[in-house]
C-alpha cells in the first residue's frame, strides 16, 4: 500500500512538472499570425493578389455610383443611393459615401510595399511593389476625386500604438503621392504577362494610362500626353472592331482593354442590378443621353434599349436584345481603363496643348470605328460648340456608364453647367461627397466637408 | 386542437375543486372520531418509514399530556396500555416528522412516519467538491431532478427558464433543438461572451453553438440539448464570486454545474418512462388576403408624387402565378407529434455502483418538414478496488439528427419571414402541377420548407474517467481525464425550384470535429479539531485543451435537384474549407474553508489560469475570492425563540475572468483563401495587438438565508454588485487603417441585482402544498466607456441598439414615432424630411422633432425602449392528495421591451410584403385619423426604413410554462402484474402566455448575442400537451 502510495505521489509531481508553459504557445493553423506571414516569395504574391481580391467590393456597384450617379447619361426611380445622387441630395449615410473599401486597398497595399522587400529584393519583388503602389494610387486617385481632402496613410497598421485617427491630407498632396507611386509602377511592373493577365493585373500600360487620367484630372497636359503615348504605342493595346465592340464588356479581356476588374460566377458584381435588371434596374438611359446620339452611330443599339419608347435596360453590359427579370449578381469584368478613353484624354490633351488637328484626327478614330463622319474643327464648332465640347461629347458616348462621365464633367469644370438645369447643382463646394457618418464617428479628427456641414 | 388545450386550466380548476371537497370531508370525519367514546384498553401497532416502508427501532410513543411513553422494538413494533378512547397518541423520531393520532375504538394502530425534508441538509455541488446547502456562504441556485422531471423540456437550459433567481433565459428559436440565450446576473461583456461555463459532472463542456449552417439565423444550435434531461440529478447556479472563483477565466458569467444520476446500492431498479404529444403554435398573426393585399399596393402607387405604372405581375390577378388566395401559415404551421422513451437500470453492490440510461425522441417541430431526433446513453459507474481506492467514470453518448428549417433572419431564405409576407395572391402551384417559387424577391415558404435540405448531424460523447485515492481519512486525491468529442456534419441545399435563375441551385455541405480535453488534478482535506473546528481544503492543477477542425465545400450549378451531394456541383465555390484552431489553458487551483461550530463560516479560492489566447506578456491571470457567513441563530439571543429554525448572513467578494474572445486575436491575423479569380491570395484581417489580456469582473455578494417555522418557511435573498473592467471589447477605428476595428480592453459595465427565492411547504400531511416562488431584477449599465469611441456620445451596436455610458446594453435608439398627420396643414411647423427634403403631409407619420430645427434627420434619434426586463421569474405550486401530483409553474417577466422587426416587415408595403391587418385601417385621404401611414412606394421619406418606436412593443408577459398532473397507482394492484412503480401523467408546455405583446411570442430574442430582445422572425414557440407512463420494475 505505501508503494501505491509513493507511485501516485510521483506520477502527480512528474504531471505537474511536465506542464511546461510551452503548451500556452499556438500559432494559427489555418491562417498566418501578422508577425508569420510575408516570409516567402510565395507569401510576398498571395499578399498583392490580396490586394487585387479588394478592388472587386470596391468597385462592384461604386464605379457606376460614382462615375454615373450624379452625372446627366442616367435616369434612375430607386430609392437609395441611385436617387440621392440624381437628385444632388446627397447625405452622410448614403452607400456611396463610405470609403471602406479603398481603405481596404490602400491598406492590404501599404503591408505589401511595407513587406515584399524583406522578402525579395530582385525583379520579382519590385515588380509585386510596382503592383501594389498603383492599386494604392487607383484608390486614392477615386478618393481624392470623390471627397477631396483625405487622410493620406502610407503605412500598415500593426499596433495600437501608431497613429490611428489620421487627420485629412490636402488633396494635393495625395495627388503628388499618386503620382510618384504611379512612376513606380510605370518603371518596375511587368511589361506584359501573356494571356489574360494583361488586362486584370497591373502592368506598365495600365500604370501609364492611370498616370495619363491622374494628369488630366490635374491638367498637367504636357505630361499626360507623353504617358498616354506610352500606352498608344504599346503593343498590347489595339482598338478591336465596332463587331466585337460589345465584346469588350460581355466577354472581357478584349485587346483593347488596359485594366479591368476580374470577377467570375463566385466572385460576382452588381452589373445587372445597375443596369439591366428587366423592367426595375437602377439605372436606364436618360432622355438626355438618348437624344445626344449623332445619326446612325453603330453604338446605340449595343448602349441600350433602342427598341423600346420607354427603354428600362442598358445593354451595353450584357449584349444587345438581353432581357431577363433576375436580380442575381453578374460576373462581367468591370473595365476601369481601356485604349478609347486614353485616345480621347490623349486628344483633350493635345487640344488643350493647341494641337487642335492632331487631337480632332484621334478623335476621329473612334469616330470612324462608330460609323460616324470625321470632325474637322469648324464641324466640331458647328455641331457642338467648341472642340473640347466635341471631344468631350465623344467620351460620354464611346465610354457612357463606364464610370467616367461624372469625372469629366468635374475635370473640365462643367459640371454645374450641365447638371444645374437637370438637379439644381450651383455649388462648387458641392462636387465633392459627404463623409459618411460612419467615418466622422469612428475619427474625431475629420471634419464634414464644408457644404455637408 | 386549439379549442382542446385552450378548455385545459378549466380543467385543472374542477379537479381542484373536488380536491378540496374530500379535504372537507376528511376534516369533519376526523372531528367526528374525537368525540366518540369507550373504554381503556390496550393499544399496539408497528411503526414504519412512509417512505421505504421498512420498521422503526426506537419510536417514541407518548400519551400526549403525559409523560407515559413506551419506545418502538427492532421490528418498529409497540405496545402501549391503559388508554381511554379518545386520548391521543403522539409519534415521534428524530429525522422523521412528528404524527398525533386520536384513539378511537380499535387496539391496533399503525402508523408511517415521514422523514423530515430539511433542505438545509440537502447537499449541493459547488466547484470541485459538494457543500451542505447550510454550509454555503456562496450564492447557488439549484434545480432538482424531480422538478426536471416534471418539466417533460428536452433540454436543461430551458429547464432553467423562471425556476433560478438571478437566471435570465430567453429563446432564440421556438425550434426542436433551437438555441437558447442564457444570462447569470446580467449581461457583463460587450463582444466576449455572455454564456456561463457548463460543467457537467465535472467536465466543463463546449457550450458554443458549433453548427456553422445556420440559413440567415443569427445563431446556431443549443449545445445543451445533447444531454437527456432525464438523466439529470441536479443542476446548480454558480453565481457569486465566492462559489466561481474556483473557475477563474471562465466563471465572470457564472458556472452551470450539471450532475448526471448514479447508481446507489441496492437492488437493480429498472425504469421506463415513455410519453407522447403535440405541439402547436401558441399563436397566428392577421394577414390580409388577395382582394386586401392588392388595395394596399395600388394605395401605394397612387400616393407616390410622380405615380408610376404598378408593376403589373404583382397585381394581376388573371396569371395563373398571381391568381393566389394563400394563407401561408395555414399552409406551413401544423400539430406536430413528438414522443420519448427513457431506460434506465441503477443499482450497486457495496464495491460496484451503476447507473446506465437510454432515451429516444423523435419529435416533429410545427413547422412542415422539421424534424428532431436524439438518442442518448450514459453509463456511470464508481466502484472500490480497494479500502482507499476507488475508480470510476461517467460517459455520455448522443446522436442528434437534426432536420432544421432555415426559420429565421432577415433574407428572403427565411421561413417565418416568408410565410407572413409572402403576398397573399402569389398561388401555391403553378397551372401544371409545380411549386410556384421566386417572384420579386419572394421565395414560397412552402417550398422553402419541404424541398431545401438544412440537415445537422451531431455525434458527441462527454466522458469523465477519475481515480479516487483516500491517503488518510482527512486526505483525499483526485485525478480525471475528461473529454468532450463533437463530430457534427451538416448539409444545406436550395434547389432551383426555389430560385429565379433557372438551373441555380446552392450546396454546401461541413463537417467538422471538436475535441476538447484535460486533466484535473486535486487533494482535498477535510478535518474536524476539537470537535468545534472545521477546516478543509483543495489544491490542484488543470490542463484544458481545444482543437476545432472544419473542412466544408460550397457548390452551385447543379445539373439536377436531386443529386444533392457536393460531387454533383457544376461549381466548386467554397471558401474556408479548411480550418483548424487551437487553444489551450494551464490552471492551479486551491482552496481554504473554515467553520467554528458551524457558527462563523469562512472561505478562501484562488486560481491561476494561463491561456494561449493572450499576448505573452500577459499569459497568466489570478482570480481571488473570499466569503463569510455568520449562523446567528446559533448566538445565545435566538437560541429560545420558536420561529427562526435557522438563519445565516453571508458576505463574499472576489475576481472572475473571461478569456471569450479569437483564439488567435492577439497575435493578429492573415486570412488564406483571399483569391483574386483563380489567383490565392491573403490578406490582413485582424490587427495585433499583443497587450490583449483578461476581462476582470469583481463582484460583491451579500445574502440572508432563512428558515421559519419548522423549517416550513425557506427564505434566500441575495443583493449583488458585480463590475467588469477591461473589456474585451472589438473596438471601431477608423477605416482608413483598413480594418474596422481592434480588439482591446477597454470600459466597464456594472450589473447590481437583487434576488429573492422563497420556498414555503404550506401544507403537510396527506394533502401537500409546496411553493417555489424566485424573483430576480437586474440592472444593468455601461459604466464606462472611452471617450474616442465616443463621437456621437455612444457607440451604435448593430441596427437597433446602443451602448452609452449609464444606459443598460439593450437599449434601443431611434426615432419616435407620434402617430399620423391627418391633413396636410397638421405638419404646422413645416417639418421636412433632411434638410433639403420634402415636407411631411397628411398620411405621413409623425416624427418627434427633438431638436425642434423642423428638420427631421439623424440628430432627431432618441432612446425608445430597453429589452432589459425589470425583474423576471417563476412560481411552482406543487400539490399531493395520496396517489396525486399536480404541479403548476408560471414564469413571467416584466418590463422588457422588443424591437418587432418582424411587425415591421408585416407593415412594410415597399417590398411588395403583405401586411397585417393593422393595414386596413390605413390613412386613405385628408381628415382620417389613424396612427397607420399612407403606403407609399419606394419610401421617399424613409418612413419604413427608419428605426422607430413604431415597432417598439412592451414584451413582459406571464406563461402558464407548464402543469404537470400525475397519478400513482397503488402498490396494491401494480405488485400483482409485477411493478414497483406506476405513474400516469399529463403534461401541458407553453399553455397559456398573457402578454400585449403582438407577434408570435415575447419569448424571442433574435440574435444570440448582446442585441438582445429584436425580433426578426424567429422560430415560433408552440405549445405542447404530452401524455405519459412511468414504470418502476
Amino acid at each position: 500500500m505505501e508503494k501505491l502510495q509513493k507511485l501516485i505521489v510521483a506520477i502527480i509531481l512528474l504531471s505537474t512538472l511536465s506542464c511546461s508553459q510551452d503548451i500556452l504557445d499556438k500559432e494559427p493553423l489555418s491562417s498566418f499570425s501578422a508577425q508569420g506571414f510575408y516570409k516567402t516569395t510565395s507569401d510576398a504574391q498571395a499578399g498583392v493578389y490580396g490586394i487585387y481580391e479588394s478592388l472587386q467590393s470596391n468597385y462592384r456597384i461604386n464605379f457606376a455610383y460614382w462615375g454615373e450617379g450624379r452625372a446627366d447619361a442616367v435616369e434612375t426611380n430607386h430609392s437609395g443611393d441611385p436617387l440621392l445622387l440624381k437628385q444632388n441630395t446627397l447625405n452622410k449615410t448614403m452607400r456611396s459615401a463610405q470609403w471602406t473599401s479603398l481603405y481596404q486597398t490602400i491598406s492590404r497595399a501599404n503591408y505589401a510595399i511595407k513587406y515584399v522587400p524583406e522578402v525579395s529584393q530582385s525583379e520579382f519583388g519590385f515588380r509585386l511593389i510596382g503592383e501594389a503602389r498603383a492599386l494604392r494610387a487607383l484608390s486614392y486617385f477615386y478618393a481624392v476625386r470623390i471627397w477631396g481632402d483625405v487622410p493620406l496613410i502610407t503605412e500598415p497598421y500593426e499596433s495600437v500604438e501608431q497613429e490611428l485617427f489620421v487627420e485629412r491630407t490636402d488633396k494635393e498632396l495625395v495627388l503628388d503621392q499618386i503620382v510618384e507611386d504611379l512612376k513606380y509602377a510605370a518603371e518596375n511592373c511587368n511589361e506584359n504577362f501573356g494571356g489574360e493577365r494583361d488586362r486584370v493585373l497591373i502592368t506598365q500600360g495600365g500604370a501609364n494610362a492611370l498616370l495619363t487620367q491622374v494628369y488630366m484630372w490635374r491638367k498637367d497636359y504636357q505630361n499626360a500626353s507623353i504617358t498616354a503615348d506610352l500606352v498608344l504605342d504599346n503593343s498590347l493595346y489595339s482598338l478591336v472592331s465596332m463587331a466585337d465592340w460589345s465584346k469588350i464588356f460581355t466577354t472581357g479581356f478584349s485587346n483593347e482593354s488596359i485594366f479591368e476588374v476580374g470577377y467570375n460566377d463566385v466572385q460576382t458584381n452588381a452589373l445587372r442590378v445597375l443596369y439591366a435588371l428587366g423592367s426595375d434596374s437602377d439605372y436606364f438611359p436618360s432622355e438626355k443621353f438618348k437624344n445626344s446620339f449623332e445619326d446612325n452611330d453603330l453604338r446605340q443599339t449595343k448602349i441600350y434599349d433602342t427598341t423600346a419608347a420607354e427603354p428600362r435596360k442598358i445593354w451595353k453590359y450584357f449584349g444587345e436584345g438581353f432581357n431577363d427579370e433576375s436580380s442575381d449578381p453578374s460576373s462581367n469584368n468591370i473595365v476601369l481603363i481601356r485604349l478609347a478613353d486614353i485616345i480621347l484624354l490623349k486628344a483633350e490633351a493635345l487640344y488643350e496643348l493647341g494641337q487642335t488637328d492632331e487631337a480632332l484626327d484621334l478623335v476621329n478614330i473612334i469616330r470612324t470605328r462608330a460609323g460616324l463622319p470625321n470632325l474637322d474643327e469648324a464641324s466640331a464648332i458647328a455641331a457642338y460648340g467648341d472642340v473640347q465640347s466635341a471631344i468631350l461629347h465623344e467620351r460620354s458616348i464611346e465610354l457612357s456608364y463606364e464610370g467616367h462621365r461624372w469625372f469629366d464633367l468635374v475635370r473640365t469644370g462643367k459640371a454645374i453647367q450641365v447638371m444645374q438645369p437637370i438637379n439644381g447643382l450651383s455649388d462648387e463646394a458641392n462636387l465633392v461627397w459627404p463623409l459618411h457618418e460612419d467615418a466622422l464617428n469612428r475619427n474625431p479628427n475629420l471634419d464634414q466637408n464644408s457644404f455637408y456641414q | 386542437m386549439n379549442k382542446k388545450i385552450n378548455r385545459h386550466p378549466v380543467g385543472f380548476k374542477k379537479s381542484f375543486n373536488s380536491v378540496s371537497r374530500s379535504v372537507a370531508t376528511t376534516m369533519l370525519f376526523l372531528f367526528v372520531s374525537i368525540l366518540s367514546y369507550a373504554q381503556e384498553a390496550t393499544i399496539s401497532g408497528t411503526v414504519t418509514n412512509m417512505n421505504t416502508g421498512e420498521p422503526l427501532l426506537g419510536v417514541n410513543v407518548i400519551l400526549k399530556g403525559t409523560s407515559k411513553g413506551v419506545s418502538t422494538d427492532l421490528d418498529g413494533n409497540y405496545s402501549i396500555q391503559q388508554i381511554a378512547p379518545g386520548a391521543v397518541l403522539s409519534f415521534s423520531f428524530l429525522g422523521f416528522e412528528s404524527k398525533d393520532v386520536s384513539v378511537g375504538s380499535q387496539i391496533s394502530i399503525d402508523v408511517a412516519l415521514s422523514p423530515v425534508t430539511n433542505e438545509l441538509d440537502e447537499l449541493v455541488i459547488v466547484g470541485y467538491g459538494k457543500k451542505k446547502k447550510r454550509n454555503l456562504t456562496g450564492s447557488i441556485s439549484s434545480v432538482g431532478s424531480e422538478e426536471i422531471e416534471k418539466t417533460n423540456q428536452q433540454d436543461a437550459v430551458s429547464i432553467l427558464q423562471g425556476r433560478a433567481a438571478g437566471v435570465q433565459v430567453t429563446s432564440n428559436s421556438g425550434a426542436p433543438g433551437g438555441a437558447m440565450t442564457i444570462r447569470v446576473r446580467g449581461n457583463s461583456s460587450l463582444n466576449s461572451g455572455n454564456d456561463p461555463l457548463y460543467v457537467v459532472d465535472g467536465v466543463p463542456i463546449e457550450s458554443n453553438s458549433l453548427s456553422s449552417l445556420n440559413g440567415s439565423e443569427n445563431f446556431g444550435l443549443n449545445p445543451l440539448a445533447d444531454i437527456n434531461p432525464g438523466d439529470i440529478e441536479s443542476i446548480e447556479v454558480l453565481k457569486d464570486a465566492a462559489s466561481t472563483a474556483i473557475y477563474g477565466s471562465r466563471a465572470a458569467n457564472g458556472v452551470v454545474m450539471i450532475t448526471t444520476k448514479r447508481g446507489k446500492e441496492g437492488k437493480a431498479q429498472i425504469n421506463l418512462n415513455v410519453f407522447t404529444g403535440v405541439s402547436e403554435i401558441t399563436r397566428k398573426l392577421s394577414v390580409l388576403n388577395a382582394s386586401q393585399y392588392r388595395a394596399v399596393i395600388l394605395d401605394s402607387y397612387r400616393n407616390m408624387d410622380n405615380p408610376v405604372e404598378p408593376i403589373f405581375a404583382v397585381l394581376d390577378s388573371l396569371s395563373p402565378k398571381n391568381n393566389g388566395d394563400v394563407d401561408w401559415q395555414e399552409e406551413l404551421l401544423r400539430v406536430a407529434p413528438q414522443y420519448k422513451i427513457d431506460l434506465s437500470v441503477r443499482g450497486g453492490s457495496e464495491n460496484v455502483k451503476y447507473s446506465w440510461s437510454s432515451s429516444f425522441l423523435n419529435q416533429d417541430g410545427v413547422i412542415l418538414n422539421n424534424n428532431y431526433k436524439r438518442v442518448t446513453s450514459r453509463l456511470n459507474v464508481d466502484f472500490n478496488a480497494t479500502d482507499k481506492l476507488k475508480f470510476g467514470q461517467s460517459i455520455s453518448y448522443t446522436n442528434a439528427i437534426n432536420n432544421r428549417i432555415n426559420a429565421g433572419g432577415s433574407g428572403n431564405l427565411s421561413v417565418v419571414r416568408e410565410l407572413l409576407i409572402r403576398p397573399p395572391t402569389y398561388a401555391m402551384y403553378l397551372p401544371d402541377g409545380s411549386l410556384n417559387g421566386y417572384q420579386f424577391g419572394k421565395r414560397n415558404p412552402v417550398g422553402l420548407a419541404e424541398l431545401a435540405t438544412h440537415l445537422n448531424k451531431t455525434n458527441r460523447i462527454i466522458g469523465n474517467e477519475y481515480a479516487e485515492y483516500q491517503f488518510t481519512d482527512a486526505l483525499k486525491l483526485r485525478s480525471n481525464v475528461n473529454l468532450d468529442f463533437v463530430a457534427m456534419k451538416e448539409d444545406e441545399f436550395i434547389p432551383s425550384s426555389l430560385d429565379y435563375r433557372p438551373g441555380y441551385n446552392t450546396g454546401a455541405v461541413r463537417s467538422l470535429t471538436n475535441l476538447t480535453w484535460g486533466n484535473e488534478t486535486y487533494l482535498t482535506f477535510d478535518k474536524q479539531l476539537n470537535e468545534v473546528h472545521n477546516l478543509s481544503g483543495l489544491l490542484g492543477f488543470s490542463f484544458q485543451n481545444w482543437k476545432y477542425e472544419q473542412t466544408g465545400l460550397d457548390g452551385m450549378l447543379f445539373p439536377s435537384d436531386n443529386i444533392r451531394t457536393l460531387n454533383g456541383a457544376g461549381t466548386i465555390s467554397g471558401q474556408e474549407v479548411n480550418i483548424s484552431t487551437e487553444h489551450s489553458m494551464l490552471s492551479y487551483f486551491g482552496r481554504m474553508s473554515y467553520d467554528y461550530k458551524g457558527k462563523y463560516l469562512a472561505e478562501v479560492n484562488l486560481r491561476a489560469d494561463g491561456s494561449s489566447r493572450f499576448g505573452a506578456d500577459n499569459r497568466f491571470g489570478y482570480f481571488p475570492s473570499a466569503s463569510v457567513g455568520w449562523r446567528f441563530s446559533d448566538e445565545g439571543f435566538l437560541q429560545d425563540n420558536t420561529v427562526i429554525n435557522d438563519a445565516k448572513l453571508r458576505f463574499s467578494a472576489g475576481q472572475t475572468g473571461n478569456e471569450a474572445i479569437g483564439n488567435y486575436t492577439s497575435q493578429g491575423e492573415f486570412a488564406v483563401g483571399v483569391n483574386y479569380l483563380d489567383y490565392s491570395g491573403a490578406a490582413p484581417t485582424v490587427m495585433p495587438n499583443a497587450g490583449l489580456t483578461w476581462e476582470t469582473t469583481t463582484q460583491y455578494d451579500i445574502g440572508l438565508d432563512l428558515s421559519l417555522w419548522n423549517n416550513r418557511v425557506n427564505l434566500t435573498t441575495d443583493y449583488y454588485v458585480k463590475l467588469t473592467e477591461d473589456l474585451l471589447y472589438n473596438v471601431p477605428i477608423p477605416r482608413t487603417t483598413g480594418f474596422s476595428f481592434i480588439t482591446q480592453n477597454i470600459g466597464s459595465i456594472e450589473n447590481k441585482g437583487i434576488e429573492f427565492t422563497l420556498t414555503t411547504r404550506n401544507l403537510v400531511g396527506d394533502f401537500k402544498w409546496d411553493t417555489n416562488f424566485n424573483i430576480s431584477s437586474n440592472s444593468n449599465r455601461v459604466k464606462d466607456l472611452p471617450d474616442e469611441l465616443l463621437t456621437n456620445g455612444y457607440i451604435q451596436n448593430g441596427k437597433y441598439h446602443i451602448l452609452r455610458e449609464g444606459l443598460p446594453i439593450g437599449t434601443f435608439y431611434g426615432y419616435k414615432f407620434n402617430g399620423v398627420y391627418s391633413r396636410d396643414e397638421d405638419n404646422v411647423n413645416q417639418i421636412t424630411n433632411g434638410s433639403q427634403g420634402t415636407v411631411f403631409k397628411g398620411g405621413d407619420p409623425i416624427w418627434e422633432d427633438v431638436n425642434g430645427d423642423n428638420i427631421i434627420d439623424a440628430d432627431d434619434r432618441q432612446i425608445i425602449g430597453d429589452a432589459t426586463p425589470d425583474f423576471f421569474g417563476g412560481i411552482t405550486n406543487n400539490l399531493s392528495y395520496k396517489n396525486f401530483s399536480l404541479g403548476v409553474f408560471f414564469q413571467f417577466s416584466y418590463g422588457n421591451d422588443i424591437y418587432s422587426e418582424i411587425n415591421h416587415q408585416r407593415n412594410s408595403v415597399v417590398r411588395y410584403n403583405n401586411l397585417s391587418t393593422d393595414a386596413l385601417n390605413r390613412w386613405r385621404e385628408q381628415g382620417d385619423v389613424t396612427d397607420f401611414p399612407r403606403p407609399l412606394r419606394d419610401d421617399p421619406l424613409e418612413s419604413d426604413s427608419r428605426i422607430q418606436s413604431r415597432w417598439v412593443e412592451d414584451g413582459s408577459y406571464i406563461k402558464l410554462k407548464n402543469v404537470n398532473l400525475s397519478y400513482s397507482f397503488p402498490e396494491a394492484i401494480i405488485g400483482r402484474i409485477g411493478l414497483s412503480k406506476l405513474d400516469a401523467y399529463v403534461t401541458g408546455i407553453n399553455l397559456i402566455t398573457w402578454t400585449k405583446y403582438t407577434g408570435f411570442d415575447p419569448d424571442v430574442n433574435s440574435y444570440s448575442g448582446l442585441r438582445a430582445g429584436v425580433d426578426e422572425g424567429s422560430y415560433p414557440q408552440s405549445r405542447t400537451i404530452i401524455l405519459g407512463l412511468n414504470f418502476g420494475f
